[in-house]
């Protein structure tokens, strides 16, 4: 146990050194003294400066020589061990002996290993060779014992070997050494400093090589012991890095750097290794790098070993570290602008010593690395930070504030690849900084510039103070690398949002992959759609066919597409085109799965429970709260949506409700509503708006307004006050074509003048709206200019007719389906053959004309024209057929991957949606895509 | 004024030569400032080797320069000061290319002088025959013509053309397709065959190779399907000088736009073009059923394109409002007016007319009338005489 007490010294002490390094206060030899000035710091806290020589030869004595009755008490145990023939608790002894003899070597910082240790080997050798000559005894061993007694042999084979010459010399004259050892440790502390400038890489060489075999021997221990002795080492080869690479910097070569580098890389991922530690480690190996390349290429693995540092998939990597990555990153792309003859590329396996090549070579020289991976990781590492921190607390903020951070990193990773022309990479940073833009509107984008400009001095300060000891000012070695700060520190953000991201979108438009294109894409509608203008994000989304080929793409994608979908959405009906808004929402509300589609929140779903991996998998696609769209705003626009359409609708058609319905999702709830046998009062966004919908469908446009206005999602929008006049008026439009479909047969003849009076519209409007009505053949009246007055023509069909309309409408069906048995029966292919020939027209007509998704359409529609009757389940057949097949294939997928069903479901729900609404309502949306076929 | 002015969204499409005409009615209906259009016509000509045209134009707009008077004495010689040396400089600098174009004529000239002497020998033509591969064949043969000269002719016809001389280089492009074999070439030559017959006012042949084009066009596989909405769209901006001379050209110009292909290029890029199918759809009374399907359109393109004549459609079809469609009528009638393809004047006699507005008020009114009876039981004679 004492041995870990000297270990934790062994640490303070590399502290010590190391800050004692960082002040640059020169010290001479005084390294050596370091270990024993910590000690002394306890031990002599009144002591006077005078004494301090004094004081530490006593105590450094005292360490030393309870290192050496140590050593020696374990000499003893093992001279025990080998009285009884114990080979067991002989290698144990060994073992411990060893372990022992590392701090031995601390204590006294000598490279010379004590004479008691090789007296030990000595006998040691002895003792077993003499018991492997006995064969006698060998056979009567336990098999425990001469398991160990072989094991034994082998170590001790190696460990002997390295000092070989000490032991012979002690063989030849074992008296001498011993006497002389107490002597030359005293000469060793006084001058010790003086000693290891003579040769500081040498004792690197030797404790590495000692280390290695030391390596192996703990392997072959058990695993418990494995750790505990790894620690121990990592603290001492700190100190021993510390005290290589301290010295004369002229003497610190290439080759040692990169002998070290290469040690501690090669350990990496091994099963207990700090990766901390060597984060630290390879930092240190950053400073004293000899040429920018190998600089660059041991900053290389210092990120790589930061992103190490977090093992685990679900959680992010710890702050400050990511802090200092991108400060590292930061420096990586200073020593690439700085010298443009340094190339990095990771399909290359650059030559052995590419790195040796100075600042002054001219060639290139290339590094191996990938920028644009790093930059993925730590824009990954910072969602992830986002997704696990709680949004409600003050670190979420504090976390919020480093995103500029990140956007200038992107920025100077972009602008450095542009200008080695790697435009494809470009793009794909490109894409990160778009993703982090696209979603703020033009106020949260302006607060952000601001906190960039901000802290811009507190930043520079900051990252000065952590650059400085880096750039090892006081000690001014030239040999070291010093990368002045080339690339700006500091982001430079356009004054609008939209150029930003005009910017970036364009370079990823001609330069990207498909699906960092796609995915520009979603985020430029998505902006669009932020800033109101609904028609040119109508546009993307159509021109780029994203509808139909999303739901191939991989799930992060069908998010954001669904996101753009609402976002659109909320565009639409903010500008005022509700059939629009409901035909993007409508979709998203379908399956009831919102929270799941635009992964904000999981949601519960009755029917099946998720299995623990598939919830996992689900929570590490969830947004982060910033970036959340209100859900209750969504819901309340697709509701109000779907009542300002469905109800005029309904009140047309109310002989057969079930005929033509806008939106299954608002019938369901209106049914629900209307079974309660009391209402109370509106509480959530539902009632309220099956409340305006009740006003509303008795014409009482002003109830119907009010009760929406009390929603208090309202205060989310920008241009709240406009979007509610419009509101308004629209509902006052859909309460006069209600209240008319409703009442107009109760009525003769109505005034212009009442009318516009009851809806408190403008006479021109309420003129058209009728008109419209009329011409449309959904009112049978006309206008009696002279009295402005609108004559009702009785020709509405009583509730009779009405019913005997639908029943001749079913028979037809009937007497259809019939005749098409009838011919399947005889195999009259006379009547099928020209109708699929017809139909494989239209389709080959369609198919030449444009993409996928028109040729669905087209092709349905030639169907439909085709066979006039056929309709009735050509329509209810179609959509269903490709939808469904693809339904089960995605799911199959989703099998494989766990857990992608709940999103490819949604889509095809939505994409049969889209079809259906396309078709029957929103011509325009087909047409309009028509318009990029060519 | 110029608010409805489509040329500066026209001009792009266009061959620069073919700009001029626009220009030109520009200036007789003084919509801009004449100097502002003399300016343009200025820069469009330094591009063109139309040099001697240009020093004119330079020479008439300095004239019309006035030079103030009076009191600022100083600013007057400054400013006259400036215009000589402009003029003097630019003087200069015509003279100097004008040496440089004529030279680069006769050098041109020489080098397609075998073939085109052959080709003014009647005799000689008479041995060409349909098959080109025997043409190249006997042409190399007989005559020691090759590829070079026929490439010669080419850039002839090209310089010919830009310098003005716009029969030449239309009959030279003509031979030229005849023998060229290369079809990106003979592509080029035939925008520049069309160009020629535009300009010089042969509507007709024009529209026979407005037709060969259009087939090209239509069954050539682009690089990307842009580079084909950019060449329909070309082809449209172009046509339009045909279809409003031809006398069929209404009926044309909605076969042609209303397609499909054409229509969606409409949409995309160029949705100002909606104005001459629209005129055209109105003044065409054979074409309702096309109608429906081209309001859903112009509904579309709203917030793209937005001028009197598509929103009186929008408001006698879509609003049903027919106040606004009777004013927007009478815009409708300053637009035709200034609009260079539809605004062409008729002289009879001692007045000019322009019948395209005439037929056009009369049809739209036509349309109002229609509408408003469809709805309507009973209405006020007084009422009428307001269309």
């Amino acid at each position: 146990m004492s041995s870990r007490f000297w270990t934790a010294q062994g640490d303070s002490d590399t502290e010590e050194e190391e800050s004692d390094y960082e002040d640059g206060v020169e010290r001479g030899g005084a390294a050596g003294e370091s270990a024993p000035h910590a000690g002394s710091r306890y031990l002599q806290t009144n002591a006077s400066d005078s004494d301090d020589s004094d004081g530490q030869k006593r105590v450094v004595r005292s360490a030393k020589d309870k290192r050496f009755e140590e050593m020696s008490a374990t000499v003893d145990q093992m001279k025990n061990a080998m009285k009884i023939n114990d080979w067991v608790s002989l290698q144990e002894s060994f073992d411990k002996i060893n372990k022992q003899l590392e701090k031995v070597m601390r204590v006294t910082e000598s490279d010379k290993v004590p004479t008691l240790y090789i007296k030990a080997l000595v006998m040691l050798e002895d003792f077993l060779s003499q018991a492997l000559a006995n064969k006698d005894a060998k056979k009567k061993m336990s098999s425990s014992n001469a398991k160990a007694l072989n094991s034994m042999k082998q170590k001790l084979k190696k460990n002997n070997k390295q000092y070989e010459d000490l032991i012979n010399k002690y063989r030849e004259h074992p008296e001498s050494e011993e006497e002389g050892d107490e002597d030359e440790e005293m000469e060793e502390d006084e001058d010790s400093g003086s000693e290891f400038e003579e040769d500081p890489s040498k004792i690197a060489m030797r404790s590495d090589s000692e280390e290695d075999e030391e390596d192996e021997e703990d392997r072959e221990d058990s695993a418990a012991e494995v750790g505990g002795g790894w620690e121990k080492k990592m603290s001492k080869k700190d100190k021993l890095m510390d005290k290589q690479f301290m010295k004369d910097p002229s003497e610190i070569t290439w080759d040692t750097v990169n002998k070290k580098f290469k040690e501690i890389v090669a350990v990496r991922g091994r099963k207990g290794t700090g990766r901390i530690e060597q984060v630290e480690q390879l930092t240190f190996l950053t400073r004293v790098a000899k040429t920018p390349a190998q600089k660059l290429e041991i900053l290389f693995s210092v990120v790589s070993a930061q992103f190490d540092v977090n093992p685990s998939l679900s959680g992010h990597m710890p702050i400050n570290v990511w802090k200092k990555c991108v400060q590292n990153m930061l420096v990586i792309l200073d020593i690439l602008v700085q010298h443009s003859n340094i190339l990095v590329d990771d399909v290359v396996e650059p030559e052995e010593n590419e790195t040796q090549k100075g600042a002054d070579y001219k060639g290139t020289i290339r590094v191996w690395g990938n920028l644009v991976a790093f930059l993925e990781r730590v824009d990954v590492e910072f969602f992830k930070s986002l997704q696990c921190i709680d949004p409600h607390t003050r670190e979420y903020v504090e976390r919020l504030r480093d995103e500029p951070l990140f956007l200038v990193l992107a920025q100077n990773v972009q602008d450095y690849l542009e200008r080695v022309g790697d435009f494809k990479a470009a793009a794909k940073v490109a894409l990160r900084r778009v993703e982090l833009i696209y979603y703020k509107p033009q106020e949260v984008y302006d607060a952000m510039k601001n906190l960039a400009e901000q802290t811009e001095d507190t930043e520079n300060g900051e990252s000065e103070a952590g650059e400085e000891p880096r750039v090892e000012e006081s000690r001014g070695p030239p040999a070291f690398v010093v990368t002045p700060e080339v690339v700006p520190r500091k982001p430079t953000f356009p004054e609008n949002s939209r150029t930003l991201m005009d910017i970036l979108v364009s370079l990823i438009y001609n330069h990207g992959d498909e699906r960092t294109k796609a995915r520009a894409m979603l985020c430029d509608i998505y902006h669009h759609a932020i800033l109101d203008e609904f028609s040119t994000a109508r546009d993307l989304l159509l021109m780029s066919h994203l509808q139909d080929n999303v739901q191939h793409m991989d799930i992060s994608t069908q998010i954001l597409f669904n996101r753009a979908m609402a976002q659109l959405g909320l565009c639409a009906f903010r500008v005022g085109l509700i059939a629009e808004g409901h035909g993007c929402l409508s979709e998203l509300y379908s399956g009831g799965r919102v929270k799941e589609l635009l992964a904000q929140g999981v949601s519960q779903s009755r029917y099946h429970e998720k299995t623990p991996e598939q919830e996992r998998i689900e929570r590490r696609r969830q947004m982060p709260y910033h970036m959340h769209i209100n859900l209750e705003l969504l819901e309340g626009v697709h509701l109000i949506c779907a009542m300002l359409l469905e109800v005029p609708n309904m009140a047309a058609n109310t002989h057969d409700a079930k005929r033509k319905v806008i939106s299954k999702t608002f019938r369901r709830l209106l049914e629900v509503s209307e079974r309660q046998t009391f209402t109370g009062p509106p509480e959530n966004v539902r009632d309220h708006v099956m409340a305006a919908t009740r006003a509303l469908s008795k014409g009482d446009f002003q109830k119907a307004f009010d009760v929406i206005k009390s929603l208090d999602f309202w205060k989310l929008l920008r241009n709240r006050e406009d979007v509610l006049e419009m509101l308004r008026a629209k509902i006052k439009e859909e309460a006069l074509r209600t209240y008319l479909f409703t009442y107009s047969s109760s009525y003769n003849t109505l005034s212009l003048d009442q009318l516009t009076k009851m809806f408190d519209l403008s006479e021109t409007l309420t003129h058209s709206i009728i008109s419209k009505m009329m011409v449309m053949e959904e009112l049978h009246a006309s206008w009696d200019q002279p009295t402005r007055c609108i004559v009702f023509h009785d020709v509405e069909h009583t509730r009779l007719q009405a019913l005997s309309f639908q029943l001749t409408d079913k028979l037809s069906i009937l007497a259809e389906n019939n005749e098409r048995a009838y011919e399947a029966k005889i195999g009259g292919g006379g009547l099928d053959l020209p109708l699929r020939r017809r139909d494989g027209q239209d389709y080959a007509g369609a198919a030449a004309v444009g993409g996928k998704w028109q040729d669905n359409f087209s092709f349905s529609q030639g169907r439909q024209g085709s066979s006039g009757v056929r309709t009735g389940y050509g329509a209810g057949g179609r959509p269903f057929g490709p939808g469904s097949s693809a339904g089960t294939f995605s799911r199959d997928r989703g099998g494989q991957s766990r857990g992608t069903g709940g999103y490819s479901g949604g889509y095809q729900s939505t994409r049969s949606a889209v079809r259906g609404s396309q078709m029957d309502t929103s011509t325009r949306m087909v047409s309009l895509n028509r318009g990029v076929r060519a | 004024m110029a608010t409805h002015d489509l040329t500066p969204r026209i001009a792009p499409n266009l061959d620069r030569h073919l700009v001029f005409p626009l220009l030109e009615f520009l200036q007789e209906r003084q919509l801009y400032p004449d100097e502002q259009i003399l300016k343009a016509k200025i820069e469009l000509l330094n591009k063109t080797n139309m040099v001697d045209y240009a020093m004119d134009i330079h020479k008439s707009l300095y004239r019309t320069e006035d030079v103030p008077q009076g009191s600022f004495f100083f600013y007057t010689w400054w400013g006259l000061w400036l215009v000589v040396c402009d003029l003097l400089r630019f003087l200069a600098d015509m003279v100097e290319r004008r040496a440089e174009v004529v030279a680069r004529l006769k050098a041109l000239e020489e080098a397609a002088a075998p073939l085109v002497s052959f080709l003014q020998n009647p005799n000689a033509v008479q041995e060409l025959r349909a098959d080109k591969q025997y043409n190249l064949q006997m042409l190399n043969d007989r005559y020691q013509i090759g590829t070079d000269q026929i490439e010669a002719l080419y850039q002839y016809a090209k310089f010919q053309f830009e310098c003005g001389n716009y029969s030449g280089a239309a009959d030279y492009l003509y031979q030229y397709r005849a023998l060229c074999t290369n079809s990106e070439r003979s592509l080029s030559a035939l925008w520049g065959k069309l160009a020629a017959e535009i300009l010089m006012q042969n509507w007709d042949i024009a529209f026979e190779e407005l037709n060969r084009l259009k087939e090209i066009i239509d069954s050539k596989s682009y690089a990307s399907p842009l580079n084909q909405v950019q060449s329909r769209i070309w082809l449209m901006h172009w046509s339009l000088f045909i279809f409003f001379n031809h006398d069929n050209g209404r009926t044309h110009i909605i076969d042609l736009f209303n397609q499909d292909k054409y229509l969606n290029a409409i949409q995309t890029n160029a949705p100002h073009l909606l104005r001459y199918l629209a005129t055209a759809l109105i003044v065409n009374k054979r074409r309702r059923t096309q109608f429906k399907d081209f309001i859903k359109v112009i509904q579309q393109e709203q917030y793209a394109f937005k001028d009197p004549i598509t929103e009186f459609l929008a408001c006698v079809y879509v609003n049903y409002d027919f106040d606004g469609a009777q004013k927007k009528m009478r815009e409708c009638e300053e637009v035709i007016l200034n609009d260079p393809f539809l605004g062409k004047r008729v002289e009879e006699g001692s007045f000019s007319t322009v019948p395209l507005r005439d037929e056009f008020l009369e049809n739209a009114r036509l349309f109002i009338f229609e509408t408003y009876c469809r709805i309507h039981q009973r209405i006020d004679m007084g009422y009428i005489y307001t269309f």
